[in-house]
C-alpha cells in the first residue's frame, strides 16, 4: 500500500485528485485529526455538484453515481486503503440519498444546489464530532482496573480509549496485527499517552483472553442485521470472547452502516485488490513501517522478541525461506463478524444493541 | 414583568437549585410536598416489597411486607408530578422541562438512584411533554421540513407522505411526531439534531455537532440553545394537554397488573412446576391469576435468605390454594432439573436487555440457563430504564447492613475487625440468560428493550439526573 506517485497524479479524473486532495498527506502516528475515507469522499463529491453543468437532478445524480463508482473502482486496486471500501460505499450512498431528499423538499434545483454546498461546508467536522459522541458514550464502560483488549488501528477506538484514559486506570492489550502491523501503530500512539500498553501475537487471543476484561474493536462497516466488518482476526477474536464470558464491544460511526447482508465470510465484497494475493509480512517488532525507531529508542514499548536488528530492509526476516510460486496464497484484509458474537456498538447515534442497527437503516434508507 | 423574565432564566438552567429558588419563591406549597416526599425516599419508606424486606429486616423491625409496593412508589411520584406541574406558573415547554428535570435531579439525589422508577416516571412525563408539544403545532409543513423550504404546494402531499410515514414508525410517546427531532443517520450527517445538548465536558468544538447544519439558527446564549425554538412558543393549550397525559401514565400504573395477569394463561400451563425467588407481589398476583383460571400447576419457592421472603410467599400462594413448596436457596440448581419455568421479578430492566432483580435471581438465572429452563421476568413497564450496566454486578451498588446475615453482637471483636460481611440488596442478570419480558405492554425479548426506550423515552432525556 505505497502512496501515489505524485507525477501521475494528475493523470487521475478530477474527483479522484479531489478525494486524494482532502485525504490530505498521509502522516504516520498523529493522525488523529486525519479524515476518514468516506468523509473524504463526500467532499469530493460536493466538488463535483459544484462543479456541474448539469441543469436537471436526474443529470446531477448521472455525475454523481459516476464519480462515486470512479472513486470506487479507484479504492479496489488497491492503492487506496482497500480495506475502508464498505465504508466508502456507505458513505457515497448515503450522499446520494441525501440529495435526493433535499430535492424533493426543494423543487427548484439552484436552490437545491446551493442548499447543498451551504451544508456540505460544515460537513468537514463530522467525523470529529462523532469520534468525540462516541468517546463519550463509550468511556464509561471501562472501569477501574480492568484489561482492555483491541485489535487492530482505529481512530475511533483510540478516541474513545484516551478518553476513557483521562479519568480511568486501565491496562490495554493488542494484537500484534499482521499483516500490516496496525497494532504496533495503535501501541505506539497508546503508550506515549502514558496508557500501560502489551503487545501479543495475534495467534495469542486465546492465550490471554482469560486476564481480559473487555474487548473493544473498531469497524470498516456495520452490515445490516447488526455484524461487522473488520481487520482480519476480528471474528476469531469475536468467538474466543463469547466463550470466555468476555464483552465483545464495537466502536463505528454510522455512516459506516451499509446495506449488506453477507451470510458467509465469503459474501464479502473483494477488498484490498492485487494485494490480496500477496503476503506482505512486515516485521512488526522493527516498528520501520509505523515510522517509529527501533525498541531500544523507547522504553515504554512492549517486549517483543525482536529477533531482527534495526537495521534490515523492513519486509523482510532473516531466516524465512521465501514461498514457492506454485503455492497459492490468500490474504483478505477483513472478515465479517456476525452480530451473535457482538455484545454492544458505540455509536454516534448512542449505545446500540445489534438488533437495533437494522432499526436505524431502515429508518435512514425509508 | 420582571418577575416573570427573572423566572424564564430561573427556568432555563435546569440547575436544581435554579428550580428549588423558583419554587420557594413562587409556589412555597408544591416545594413543601417535594420536601416532603424526599423525606420519605431518604428513610426508605418507598421501596418495594423485596428490598424493603432487606432494609426492614437488617434493622430488626418485623418485616413490612405487603404494605408498601412499587406501584405505590410510582404512583406518589406521578401525584407529586402532577401537583407540581398543574398547579405552578411555567409559560412555555421549554420551561416545564427545565423544571421536570431539576425535579428528576433532586429525586435522583434523594434516593432515587436506588429507585430508578421514579427517575422513569420524570422521564416518562418529559417524553410526553414533547410529544405533545410537537403534535400540537399547526400542520404547518414548513416547520416539519428542515430546509428553508421554498415553494412547498407543489410537493405537500409528498411531504405529508414522507412525514406520516416516519409517524407510522414512530408510535408511542417518546416517538416524535416530526421526523427532525429524532436522531437518526440523516439528522446526524445533514440536519441540526435538535435538543442536543451541549456536551458536558465544556469544550465546544467549532467544527462539532453542536454548530453544524445552517438551517435553524441558534442563538449563541447557553440557555436559549437547549431546545429548538418550537418549545418556547406559547401555547395555552399545552398544559391540559400535559395534565391528560399524565392521567394516562396514572391509569396505566393503575391498571398495571390487570394488564400483566391477563396474560398469565398464555404462559403458565396445566401440570407444570415453576419456580420462583422470594418474594415479589407482581409474581404472586400474576400466579394467583392463572390459578384463578382453574389452571393446576406447582410452584417451588426459595426461601430468599437472609430475609426470607420466600416464607411468606409461600404462605400466600398456598392459601389461594396453589400447590407450593419452600425449598433451600442452596437447592436451586439440584431441583432445576424438574422446573420448567422460571418466574422472576424484577427491580429495573436495563437498556440492553439486562435485569436488576432481588439478590440471589442471578444463581436461578445461571441454573436455569445451564438446565435449559426459560426464565421469565414479569414486570411493569415504568422499571424500563435507560442506563446500560456500566459496572456490571456493582450496578446500583446497594448494599445493606449485614446484620441481618449475622448477629454483631454475638461476635468477636476479630471476627468484626478481620472479616468483610457483604449483603447485596439487587443482583445483575445478563440478558442473554432471560428468555422473556412480560410487561403490562405485552411480552417482548431481551433484545428487544432498546425499542421500547425509544418508545417511551426522549433519547435526550437519559442522562438527565446523573
Amino acid at each position: 500500500m505505497t502512496d501515489p506517485d505524485p507525477a501521475t497524479v494528475d493523470d487521475y479524473p478530477i474527483v479522484i485528485q479531489d478525494l486524494l486532495h482532502y485525504l490530505g498527506p498521509r502522516t504516520s502516528l498523529d493522525d488523529k485529526s486525519a479524515v476518514a475515507l468516506p468523509v473524504a469522499a463526500i467532499k469530493a463529491l460536493l466538488q463535483v455538484v459544484q462543479r456541474s453543468k448539469a441543469n436537471t437532478m436526474m443529470g446531477l445524480q448521472d455525475e454523481l453515481k459516476e464519480s462515486s463508482q470512479s472513486m470506487l473502482d479507484y479504492a479496489l486496486e488497491g492503492t487506496l486503503l482497500g480495506r475502508s471500501h464498505i465504508a466508502l460505499a456507505s458513505g457515497c450512498e448515503l450522499f446520494l440519498k441525501y440529495i435526493t431528499r433535499t430535492f424533493l423538499e426543494t423543487p427548484d434545483f439552484d436552490a437545491c444546489k446551493g442548499q447543498v454546498l451551504e451544508r456540505g461546508e460544515h460537513f468537514a467536522g463530522i467525523s470529529l464530532a462523532a469520534r468525540d459522541r462516541i468517546a463519550n458514550v463509550g468511556h464509561g464502560f471501562i472501569r477501574d482496573g480492568q484489561t482492555v483488549l483491541t485489535h487492530g488501528w482505529s481512530r475511533v477506538v483510540a478516541a474513545l480509549l484516551l478518553k476513557a484514559a483521562e479519568t480511568t486506570h486501565f491496562d490495554i492489550v493488542i494484537l500484534e496485527g499482521r499483516p500490516d502491523a496496525a497494532g504496533a501503530k495503535a501501541a505506539a500512539l497508546y503508550a506515549q499517552e502514558g496508557i500501560p500498553t502489551k503487545v501479543v501475537l495475534d495467534s495469542a487471543m486465546g492465550y490471554v483472553m482469560e486476564s481480559v476484561d473487555l474487548v473493544l474493536v473498531g469497524a470498516e462497516g456495520v452490515v445490516e442485521n447488526g455484524g461487522i466488518v473488520n481487520k482480519m482476526g476480528t471474528f476469531a477474536l469475536a468467538v474466543n470472547a463469547q466463550e470466555s464470558n468476555v464483552p465483545f464491544y464495537v466502536a463505528a460511526e454510522s455512516y459506516k452502516f451499509a446495506r449488506l447482508y453477507p451470510l458467509h465470510q465469503k459474501d464479502l465484497p473483494t477488498m484490498g485488490g492485487l494485494n490480496q494475493q500477496h503476503l506482505d509480512f512486515v516485521d512488526t517488532a522493527s516498528w520501520h513501517r509505523t515510522g517509529r525507531e527501533g525498541p531500544s529508542s523507547t522504553k515504554k514499548q512492549q517486549d517483543t522478541n525482536a529477533t531482527s536488528t534495526p537495521h534490515e530492509p523492513s519486509n523482510t526476516v532473516s531466516g524465512i525461506v521465501t514461498i514457492p510460486h506454485n503455492v497459492k496464497v490468500d490474504n483478505p484484509p477483513c472478515d465479517y463478524t456476525p452480530a451473535k458474537y457482538i455484545t454492544l456498538l458505540f455509536t454516534d447515534l448512542g449505545v446500540l444493541t445489534p438488533s437495533a442497527v437494522s432499526d436505524e437503516l431502515i429508518r435512514l434508507y425509508q | 414583568m420582571a418577575p416573570l423574565a427573572e423566572d424564564a432564566n430561573l427556568l432555563s438552567t435546569s440547575d436544581p437549585n435554579n428550580v428549588r429558588k423558583w419554587l420557594a419563591a413562587h409556589h412555597p406549597k408544591q416545594l413543601s410536598m417535594l420536601d416532603k416526599f424526599e423525606i420519605e425516599l431518604r428513610l426508605g419508606r418507598l421501596s418495594t416489597s423485596s428490598t424493603a424486606a432487606a432494609r426492614t429486616s437488617s434493622l430488626g423491625e418485623v418485616g413490612m411486607f405487603g404494605t408498601t409496593d412499587r406501584r405505590l412508589v410510582t404512583s406518589r411520584t406521578v401525584e407529586l408530578l402532577k401537583s407540581l406541574i398543574g398547579s405552578t406558573r411555567w409559560r412555555n415547554a421549554a420551561q416545564l422541562l427545565a423544571l421536570l428535570r431539576g425535579i428528576g435531579q433532586e429525586l435522583h439525589a434523594a434516593g432515587g438512584f436506588r429507585e430508578p422508577a421514579i427517575g422513569n416516571v420524570v422521564r416518562r412525563v418529559m417524553a410526553a411533554v414533547r410529544e405533545e408539544t410537537l403534535n400540537e403545532e399547526p400542520s404547518d409543513s414548513t416547520k416539519k421540513a428542515a430546509p428553508t423550504g421554498a415553494d412547498m404546494e407543489s410537493i405537500d402531499e409528498l411531504e405529508d407522505n414522507m412525514g406520516n410515514m416516519s409517524l407510522k414508525r414512530n408510535t408511542g410517546v417518546g416517538g416524535s411526531a416530526s421526523r427532525s427531532t429524532k436522531m437518526s443517520l440523516t439528522n446526524m450527517l445533514w440536519d441540526h439534531p435538535q435538543g442536543i445538548k451541549r456536551s458536558s465536558s465544556g469544550r465546544h468544538r467549532s467544527d462539532s455537532f453542536s454548530s453544524m447544519g445552517s438551517d435553524s439558527p441558534l442563538p449563541s446564549s447557553e440557555t436559549a440553545g437547549q431546545f429548538p425554538p418550537i418549545y418556547y412558543a406559547n401555547r395555552p393549550d399545552l398544559r391540559q394537554s400535559v395534565m391528560e397525559a399524565i392521567q394516562e401514565i396514572m391509569s396505566d400504573l393503575e391498571d398495571l397488573h390487570k394488564n400483566i395477569n391477563d396474560q398469565a394463561t398464555s404462559h403458565i400451563h396445566a401440570g407444570e412446576i415453576i419456580l420462583t425467588y422470594g418474594r415479589s407481589k407482581t409474581v404472586e398476583l400474576f400466579l394467583k391469576a392463572a390459578a384463578a383460571k382453574k389452571r393446576k400447576f406447582q410452584v417451588v419457592v426459595c426461601e430468599g435468605a437472609p430475609h426470607f421472603g420466600g416464607h411468606a410467599m409461600a404462605n400466600s400462594l398456598a392459601e389461594a390454594g396453589i400447590d407450593t413448596t419452600v425449598i433451600n436457596d442452596s437447592a436451586t440448581f439440584a431441583i432445576m432439573a424438574r422446573v420448567n419455568k422460571v418466574l422472576l421479578p424484577s427491580h429495573a430492566v436495563l437498556a440492553n436487555g439486562g435485569l436488576i432483580a432481588p439478590s440471589g435471581s442471578n444463581m436461578v438465572a445461571l441454573a436455569a440457563k445451564n438446565n435449559s429452563v426459560p426464565v421469565v421476568v414479569v414486570g411493569g413497564m415504568f422499571k424500563l430504564c435507560p442506563m446500560y450496566p456500566h459496572e456490571g454486578q456493582d450496578t446500583l451498588q446497594d448494599l445493606v447492613s449485614p446484620s441481618a446475615v449475622i448477629d454483631l453482637a454475638e461476635m468477636g471483636d476479630k471476627l468484626v475487625s478481620e472479616v468483610e460481611f457483604v449483603n447485596p440488596v439487587h443482583d445483575y442478570i445478563l440478558p442473554q440468560n432471560i428468555s422473556l419480558y412480560i410487561t403490562n405492554i405485552g411480552a417482548f425479548q431481551p433484545s428487544y428493550i432498546y425499542r421500547l426506550l425509544a418508545e417511551y423515552y426522549h433519547s435526550d432525556d437519559w442522562e438527565s439526573f446523573e
